[in-house]
């Protein structure tokens, strides 16, 4: 019995992890390349959502595809989504993050206004019913079995796709032109502007896939966990997000893969053992991230800081 | 249409804050502002506008040491509204569970407040900026879900009824009273923190906000002053959260540290930066200004429906959109005043007076120190 | 007993010895100059000191206490002070204001006679340098020749027994070089203990007695300015091999 128990905590924990570590991988590539917070983040995971949403909706509607290939909506909405959505992440960042590089405090600022701007975009956009709740389509339908434990099968495939995300980012960082530049640029700002690095145009790409990212995430989680996005959903994606980040550490891919892991599997465990949490369930990312931070001020794979 | 650099403004704003150690404040000015507002009950007023600025009042106060925190020791906080909701829940949880009147409640939120300002400081004034930033966003709303899991405790969504404070009035009567309260607790509160602001004190905070490391080359205990200045502002906080909780929402309720499904979510952690930024950050006058701009016109101007009649055309705006009108015009006041609209004015004001000489400084800081 | 005594420090980043087993003594009233090629572990030596770092292996002795691996505010109450390369002025404050920030330490606090106010000493210490009439200034309208001799009023306010300088001569014309000499000769002359990091050799060489040189993290040699200069090893190291 407890062993059952403790095998469906860790499937449906990592899987759940894994859909975490997509959402906050944005998050981390922004900060470790350009040293930016972007607070904003929460938002793209929400407007990604609801892009797709709405662009799945639509091209069911005007019934273009053959009903043989049903996955067919679901990959093109995620890609125009994607698209879409890193447009809008390098807009924000030329209209805003551009101007006012180096100063925390008025990107913090900045950032935080930024998502109630979104917010009341989305509801202008949408209409009010809408923009309260919007229903997503599953991801998939069914259920599949993984080593003694159920789990629905939409949820099986956004922790695949997730995966290969990051097997894809990790190629694109240490295999191209531009992905060597961006890790330069994370490990030597100096070094890199001398080698003649365009730092501009990087920071803006960098944004722009972070956004894409973050809609990737929030596709992924609203269409295999929560069936339906809300506009102030940016908060529970920022959550998420810092508490990877703060698991993790700021800046580092695997720490994204890990946070998100170590999260998914705390909170699953969290929900299955204690009863009636549900209503905790958006708090623990929270209290995750108090607790860390008080015994380890830099995170858990920060290095201690002697001097600035 | 060449893009409007918004950001930059931003930018501007926060390197750029007023010290005024050696100005003499604008002392008529405020005397004229507290007579005004003083009379206001009486001009005709009707209640509601009343209720407004009694709102608008204990919110100032939260914004006041917001900014003593944040715009002159540097310490991020985007999470304020803990304070705010803890002092209201402190004074609740007293009454309903001891039974003790407001007037012993509320000293203890108080010190409660800054109590737990200098519980969770001694931890987290630690971390460096973005992870400061981050685990204050994080203590609300963390809050928000125990508040909710031991709902028989802390009421759940209406949270703990907290009684009035001037119950033997009559209703236009006590609301009058409220408003005399409210005024009086921020122009005292807002004299102390700007007197420690601008005293030596005041000297060492801002010295942290600029170069902590050479604070601390210069001799001074750097978390030990973090401290002191979280644990005023938490302080406030938690008072202006009590009187709030008594006076203004009659109840402690979750929706003073986060509401996700109000207009404006995470209200009282943003009210205090939006509201530094309109009036000036640093100055601690500009967040109380800041949020007067930002009360009348989010309170009184925004209604649910406005139609209006345009040649003939009736436009209608919704809320939704009434308040992307209304963050656009706070950003646009924001780019046309980057460094705060009251601090525009004092400085005006400044200009028109003559500098003051070295000397009559000196003499006057000895002449305070002998007395 | 001696003002300032080094034993063994040793600093380490990864794989990088930063500063190798260096020990060296301060009398009282000496001025004592490190020099050394640029990434010589000069301003790292500084750091160790000062509490800035904490070093892997070592002991820093003030007047016979022991120091080591204190927070730096603490060694600076204790009268050990510093300068900083890259000036660090508190720029929001009028420059009489970043000087009694020291002046509101509990060193600063202790010392003020009781006859002044803590904004006459803060004025003293600005005539001192020549900044008197920048008093109210904001700091950041100061010029970088001003703010180093802010550096320095900030640090002497403290009345410290020993002040470590690091590059006070850094980026200040002729004119301002030789008006910081004058002060650091009037501060000597004052009966300080200093240790000054410099590059500019000749600003230096006239106010030490003992030179120490630096490089890759260890003192590869200590004498007079005049030994220095001749001193085989130093020469290679700043020109490269001699042929």
């Amino acid at each position: 019995m407890v062993k059952r128990m403790l095998e469906s905590i860790i499937i449906i924990g990592t899987i759940v992890g894994l859909i975490y570590a997509i959402i906050a991988l944005g998050f981390t590539l922004v900060y470790g390349i350009s040293g930016i917070v972007n607070l904003t983040h929460g938002v793209f995971i929400v407007v990604g959502a609801y892009l797709y949403g709405v662009l799945s909706d639509y091209l069911l509607k005007i019934n273009i595809f053959p009903p043989e290939s049903p996955y067919l909506i679901p990959i093109i909405a995620m890609f125009l989504s994607f698209i879409f959505t890193a447009a809008i992440g390098s807009i924000f960042y030329r209209l805003t993050l551009h101007q006012i590089l180096g100063d925390e405090i008025s990107i913090l600022i900045a950032s935080i206004c930024s998502c109630l701007i979104f917010q009341k975009l989305i509801y202008i956009t949408l209409g009010t019913s809408q923009a309260f709740a919007y229903r997503i389509s599953p991801l998939a339908y069914g259920k599949i079995r993984i080593i003694n434990t159920d789990v629905l099968t939409g949820q099986a495939l956004a922790g695949t796709i997730s995966l290969i995300t990051f097997i894809a980012l990790s190629i694109f960082i240490s295999k191209t032109k531009v992905g060597r530049a961006m890790k330069a640029l994370s490990q030597d700002l100096e070094a890199s502007m001398l080698m003649g690095i365009s730092t501009e145009k990087l920071y803006m790409l960098t944004t722009a896939i972070s956004a894409g990212l973050g809609s990737l995430g929030g596709i992924l989680y609203t269409s295999t966990v929560t069936f339906g996005v809300a506009s102030y959903m940016w908060m529970s994606g920022l959550a998420v997000s810092f508490t990877v980040v703060v698991l993790g550490g700021l800046g580092s891919v695997k720490g994204s893969l890990l946070g998100g892991l170590i999260l998914g599997l705390a909170e699953i465990s969290a929900m299955t053992i204690l009863p009636g949490a549900g209503v905790l369930q958006s708090s623990i990312p929270f209290i995750v991230i108090i607790l860390v931070l008080i015994i380890r001020p830099k995170g858990l794979f920060g290095k201690r800081i002697e001097m600035e | 249409m060449q893009t409007v650099p918004i950001a930059r403004y931003f930018r501007k704003i926060y390197t750029n804050i007023a010290t005024h150690i050696y100005d003499r404040p604008p002392r008529t000015l405020a005397f004229l502002i507290i007579i005004m507002l003083s009379i206001l009950p009486y001009s005709g007023m009707d209640l509601i506008k009343l209720e407004i600025l009694i709102s608008a009042n204990l919110i100032a106060i939260l914004a006041a040491s917001w900014d003593l925190l944040v715009g002159r020791t540097g310490q991020i906080s985007l999470g304020h509204a803990l304070f705010f909701g803890l002092g209201a829940y402190t004074t609740a949880l007293f009454i309903k569970y001891l039974g003790w009147p407001f007037w012993i409640t509320i000293p203890i939120s108080v010190i409660v407040g800054a109590g737990v300002a200098l519980t969770i400081g001694i931890p987290c004034l630690r971390l460096k900026g973005p992870y400061l930033a981050l685990v204050t966003m994080a203590f609300p709303l963390a809050l928000q879900g125990f508040l909710y899991y031991y709902r028989d405790i802390f009421g759940g969504e209406t949270g703990i009824g907290l009684p009035k404070i001037f119950p033997g009035l009559r209703f236009f009567d006590r609301i009058v009273a409220n408003y005399y309260l409210s005024l009086a607790l921020l122009v005292l509160s807002s004299i102390i923190i700007y007197k420690i602001a601008t005293s030596k004190t005041g000297i060492i905070f801002i010295s942290i906000l600029d170069d902590e490391i050479g604070a601390k080359a210069c001799a001074i205990n750097t978390t030990k002053y973090k401290l002191m200045s979280l644990a005023i502002s938490g302080l406030f906080g938690s008072l202006a959260g009590a009187f709030y909780g008594h006076i203004v929402s009659g109840s402690a309720n979750p929706r003073l540290f986060v509401d996700t499904t109000a207009l404006m979510p995470m209200e009282f952690s943003l009210i205090p930066i939006i509201a530094a930024v309109l009036g000036g950050v640093g100055t601690i006058y500009g967040p109380i200004v800041g949020v007067y701009i930002y009360q009348i016109l989010y309170r009184y101007i925004l209604r649910d429906v406005i139609t209006f009649n345009i040649f003939g055309y009736i436009v209608t705006v919704d809320r939704h959109m009434q308040l992307f009108i209304f963050i656009s015009f706070i950003v646009l006041l924001i780019v046309k005043w980057p460094r705060g609209v009251a601090r525009a004015i004092v400085e005006k004001l400044e200009d028109l007076e003559e500098p003051r000489e070295l000397e009559e400084i000196l003499k006057e800081k000895t002449e305070s120190k002998q007395m | 007993m001696y003002v300032l005594e080094v034993k063994n420090l040793t600093k380490s980043f990864g794989g990088l010895v930063a500063v190798n087993n260096v020990s060296f003594q301060v009398d009282e009233g000496e001025i004592v100059g490190i020099i050394g090629p640029n990434g010589a572990g000069k301003t790292t030596l500084f750091n160790l000191i000062t509490g800035f770092l904490k070093p892997d292996f070592g002991k820093v002795l003030l007047k016979g206490e022991d120091i080591t691996g204190l927070p730096p505010y603490k060694i600076a109450n204790k009268g050990l002070v510093r300068t900083f390369q890259i000036v660090r002025p508190f720029r929001h404050l009028p420059t009489i204001a970043n000087v009694l920030v020291s002046l509101q330490s509990y060193r600063g606090r202790r010392r003020i006679e009781w006859i002044k106010t803590p904004e006459r000493k803060a004025m003293e210490m600005l005539e001192d340098v020549g900044l008197s009439d920048m008093a109210l200034e904001p700091a950041e309208n100061l010029s970088h020749g001003d703010l180093k001799r802010l550096e320095i009023a900030r640090a002497m306010a403290l009345e410290p027994e020993i002040v470590l300088l690091d590059e006070p001569f850094g980026g200040l014309n002729p004119v301002e070089t030789e008006y910081m000499v004058k002060s650091i000769q009037r501060m000597h002359l004052d009966g300080h203990t200093m240790v000054i990091v410099e590059h500019k050799l000749h600003a230096l060489m006239k106010l030490v007695k003992r030179v120490l040189v630096m490089h890759n993290g260890e003192i590869i040699a200590e004498g007079t300015p005049k030994e220095i200069a001749k001193n085989k090893k130093v020469i290679e190291v700043y020109l490269g091999k001699v042929v």
